[in-house]
């Protein structure tokens, strides 16, 4: 069958599908039937077997449900409200207020973890129910967010990276170090954005707290300190070399797990409730996974992104317009692959045209990251979409379009990137000369 | 018209990817296009720990892994990774020799046909300091990734840590670990200049990666068509046996390029890692039984 | 019958907790030792090495058979993502038929996964399979885990299926619409 009939096909099929309100990971794995039924003799009962056991029996993951913990456990006791209260006197004066507390959150917890939806969904459990309490713009609550989580991919450590890294043959910790300064970048760009809108929106916004005298400062301010002596427990539990960013997330589970008992208000029922609700949103994700990667595996039977990639390829593109190319290739496959999967699929095709065209393939990692954090947030299929759904229980496209102003965001970010190269490789330069 | 989806487990800059691309043409090729294999490199169709039952089980027809991964199912496939009891090219082909035939039945017991094998580059030592006895190698902590380096590093003195591939750098950096045993092309692909300073060329084994072919799959080719893709594999063999050589010298270049300390192993060291190897050799004969002891007896008489 | 399912789930729910639970103790230990070992060299002993042998492949192990047996209890508490825009457009009765369809698509989705994995556990558990690391794990443990989890999938899909048929309400729609009471009031 043509490439151009199956891709139509599937496509329509995972629309209806998903309109139907079957759960994603049926979804994925009915579209996936279909692509190897059609298109392909391998058996697909086997071949989703054996690639549902691989794609979830890996042990970088099991730092996905320790942080989901985590969260669980800060919301449940009053440590995030704490910290809430802490910094609320220190964004007073900042336009924007706390929704800067989603976009710098998201950036540090992106520094331990190497997943976006753990991002997303440790940070959203505890931002998103305090900001709404005080009286945020929902809307903008949850498209800072949703923007932002995707940080988690782009700041070291990254699972992509590692992917991409392995795939090939460049070295992480250069491609780790050339990913801090594009992810500073685009926080920044989120942070100037939420400023800028929170000023052209006041009326949007709360009413600044009252302000406090200076004792009551100094009491909110003390609140901040168990958090951050977590922050501090995780982060240098790695750097300390004690334990590896997979291993750090248990770090964070039994600090929070300390910090609440100490607080007093965490007790049996709330350790509980913790534990089956990061059960729960765990199960959620690797059930999306799972749809994911039977998926990944039968678009690599069918050869779909490899035939579109190769057409690019094909086209003698210059570099500036093969960029460009590139950028809505990624985009449209985005929309209904998971990012990792896209990485997977592609990179053997693009890597050489890539080369071919004179381009850096460090900086082509850091590019590749930045895009693929785009699908993380474009409808139907976007992971931080699905986390966000769980956490609000409002439909992955109303989120869609909150998040859609940071979507444009990462575009500015990508032309950015492009334009000036050395926002990528002049750090690893820098640092790695010897 | 045959179309046959191979999965590899490394990406397409390694040299075994390279050399499986080219016996990919040249079955295509002798085949008059009658054959052609789509390779699916670096983990892209299935994960490396998936390939073999895959290929197995039929979902692909082919593919290639590391032998001493089935190393906990059989030691047989293990040989090859028994640090110092062939630590050269010329010693390596031997063992292949000596082995080949047990591999290859053992895979056909599982439905699999071996097609051929490619060494990579010896295991060499990466430490902080220039290490010339294993008294410098106690209390180190050494990636072990299996039971194989984690005995090793236990008959060093140094203490086994596991270490996953993608945290190398990481752990390197923040001390985790501080030494590990591995090839000089992974080394100059991870760029261990980065965080690691010297390489000792002990080349303490060369283990190997294999493409293996489902049984039925190959069988229901047609007779010219079978011939095809065993020249194919023959000539992939001797070509990819060169190609490691050479990148072997190649690598190490490239580490003393960018500043890395190389050096052969001392005398007391060599001394050392012998008396490990035996020590190795014999516990690995012990688990393998009188198939093994042919083996290393054959190997010994070449 | 409701009593038997309601209890299986709960089981499965409660293992899959169980699973993660170990992840995180099985890590906390491996984290001590290295701590223990720092401050034997600290004070000028040799550090023995202390590590949870093969962590990282039992992790993997554990977090597929949290994965996987948590599917159905989180399928009930309608914790799994579905896009419900149809469904909210087509008023009760005709959310009724489309759920109706929906759970007949995902029930011959379950038991097809439910199948192949247990084909696989079969295959793996004849043939002898084991892992490649440090302690050579047998594959059809982890892999029971995975078929059971898609086992109690399948029968949960079905339950909620039987349960709409005979014209009650199933619990994952009970959550949701509770769930949008609650985003309602908020608002
Ligand atoms: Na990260
Ligand atoms: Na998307």
């Amino acid at each position: 069958m043509a490439v151009e009939t199956l891709s139509v096909i599937l496509l329509v099929a995972l629309f209806a599908f998903l309109a139907t309100g079957l759960w994603v990971g049926f979804a994925l794995m009915a579209v996936a039937w279909i692509a190897m039924t059609v298109a392909t003799s391998v058996p697909p009962g086997t071949v989703f077997a054996t690639k549902v056991w691989g794609a979830l029996n890996i042990w970088d993951l099991t730092a996905l449900p320790m942080f989901l913990w985590m969260g669980e456990i800060l919301f449940r006791s009053n440590l995030s409200r704490n910290m809430f209260a802490g910094l609320a006197p220190l964004t007073r004066r900042l336009p924007g207020g706390l929704l800067h507390v989603n976009i710098l959150g998201c950036a540090l917890f992106a520094a331990v973890s190497g997943s976006s939806a753990a991002t997303t969904a440790t940070i959203g459990r505890m931002s998103l129910p305090e900001l709404e309490k005080r009286g945020y713009d929902t809307r903008m609550a949850i498209g800072t967010l949703a923007g932002s989580g995707t940080f988690g991919f782009l700041i070291p450590p990254s699972i992509i990276l590692i992917v991409y890294g392995a795939a090939t043959e460049q070295s992480i910790a250069r491609l780790f170090i050339a990913g801090i300064v594009p992810g500073l970048m685009l926080a920044a760009l989120f942070a100037g954005y939420t400023a800028i809108w929170a000023m052209m929106h006041r009326e949007r916004m709360p009413q600044a707290d009252s302000a406090h005298d200076e004792a009551g400062k100094l009491r909110a301010f003390m609140g901040l300190a168990p958090t951050i002596g977590l922050i501090i427990a995780v982060i240098g539990s790695i750097y300390a070399g004690l334990a590896s960013p997979t291993e750090a997330a248990v770090i964070g589970v039994i600090g929070a797990l300390i910090l609440a008992s100490a607080s007093g208000e965490f007790g049996r029922t709330a350790f509980t409730e913790s534990l089956l609700r990061a059960t729960r949103t765990s199960c959620m994700i690797a059930f999306i996974l799972a749809g994911a990667a039977f998926l990944t595996v039968a678009m690599g039977f069918t050869g779909v992104p490899r035939s579109l990639a190769g057409w690019i390829g094909e086209q003698g593109f210059s570099p500036y317009v093969l960029i460009a190319a590139l950028v809505i290739f990624f985009i449209i496959l985005g929309c209904f692959l998971d990012g990792i999967s896209i990485v997977v699929l592609t990179v053997s095709v693009i890597l050489p045209m890539v080369q071919a065209a004179g381009i850096d393939t460090i900086w082509f990692g850091i590019f590749l990251v930045l895009v693929v954090e785009m699908s993380q947030i474009t409808p139907p299929v976007g992971f931080n979409l699905f986390v966000l759904q769980s956490v609000t229980g409002r439909n992955i496209f109303e989120i869609a379009r909150y998040a859609a102003p940071f979507f444009a965001l990462m575009v500015l970010a990508t032309a950015l990137l492009t334009a000036f190269p050395e926002i990528a490789l002049w750090l690893p330069r820098t640092m790695m000369a010897r | 018209e045959t179309k046959w989806d191979m999965p590899t487990p490394y990406g397409d800059a390694v040299f075994h990817t390279q050399n499986i691309m080219q016996f990919a043409a040249a079955v295509k090729e002798a085949t008059g296009g009658e054959l052609s294999i789509t390779v699916h490199s670096a983990n892209s169709l299935f994960g490396h720990a998936e390939i073999k039952d895959a290929v197995r089980r039929g979902l692909a027809p082919i593919g290639e892994i590391l032998i001493s991964r089935m190393a906990n199912e059989d030691p047989v496939f293990g040989v090859d990774s028994i640090p110092f009891l062939a630590a050269s090219y010329e010693d390596a082909e031997k063992l292949w020799k000596a082995s080949r035939e047990d591999i290859a039945a053992k895979l056909d017991e599982q439905g699999l046909t071996l097609l051929f094998a490619v060494p990579w580059p010896g295991q060499s030592l990466y430490v902080n300091e220039e290490v010339t006895s294993t008294d410098q190698m106690q209390g180190v902590s050494f990636r072990a990734y299996n039971a194989a380096t984690e005995r090793l590093a236990q008959l060093m003195g140094a203490v086994p840590t596991q270490v996953e591939a993608g945290d190398i750098p990481t752990a390197f950096s923040t001390g985790r670990v501080s030494a590990m045993i591995t090839s000089p092309s992974t080394g100059a692909s991870s760029k261990a200049w980065d965080f690691v300073s010297h390489y000792i060329d002990t080349q303490a084994w060369l283990p190997k990666n294999m493409v293996i072919v489902n049984k039925q799959a190959f069988d229901a080719l047609p007779e010219e068509q079978q011939k095809a893709v065993r020249d194919a594999a023959a000539e992939a063999e001797s070509r990819g046996w060169e190609m490691s050589e050479a990148e072997t010298a190649e690598k190490i270049q490239v580490l003393t390029d960018n500043g890395m300390q190389v050096s052969a192993p001392s005398e007391t060291l060599k001394e050392q890692l012998g008396a490990i190897g035996q020590t190795m050799t014999d516990e690995w004969l012990a688990e393998a039984g009188d198939e093994g002891k042919a083996i290393v007896d054959a190997y010994r008489a070449m | 019958m409701r009593r038997f399912l309601n209890g299986l789930y709960a089981i499965s729910l409660g293992l899959s907790a169980l699973c993660l639970t170990l992840i995180a103790i099985l890590v906390a230990a491996q984290i001590a030792g290295r701590v223990g070992d720092r401050i034997l060299l600290a004070f000028g002993t040799d550090a023995v090495g202390l590590a949870v042998p093969s962590l990282a492949e039992i992790g993997g192990f554990l977090f597929v058979a949290a994965s996987t047996l948590a599917l159905a209890p989180t399928l009930k508490s309608a914790s799994h993502v579905r896009v419900t825009v149809l469904a909210a457009a087509l008023g009760a009765k005709g959310a009724r038929v489309l759920d109706s369809a929906m759970l007949a698509g995902a029930t011959v989705l379950a038991v097809f996964a439910a199948w192949h994995s247990t084909l696989q556990l079969i295959d793996s558990w004849k043939f002898g399979s084991v892992s490649y690391g440090v302690v050579p794990v047998p594959l059809w443990i982890p892999q029971a885990a995975m078929s059971a989890g898609f086992v109690v999938l399948a029968i949960a899909v079905v339950d909620e299926l039987v349960t709409l048929l005979r014209g009650g309400v199933p619990d994952f729609r009970r959550e949701e619409e509770g769930r949008d009471a609650v985003s309602g009031a908020v608002e």
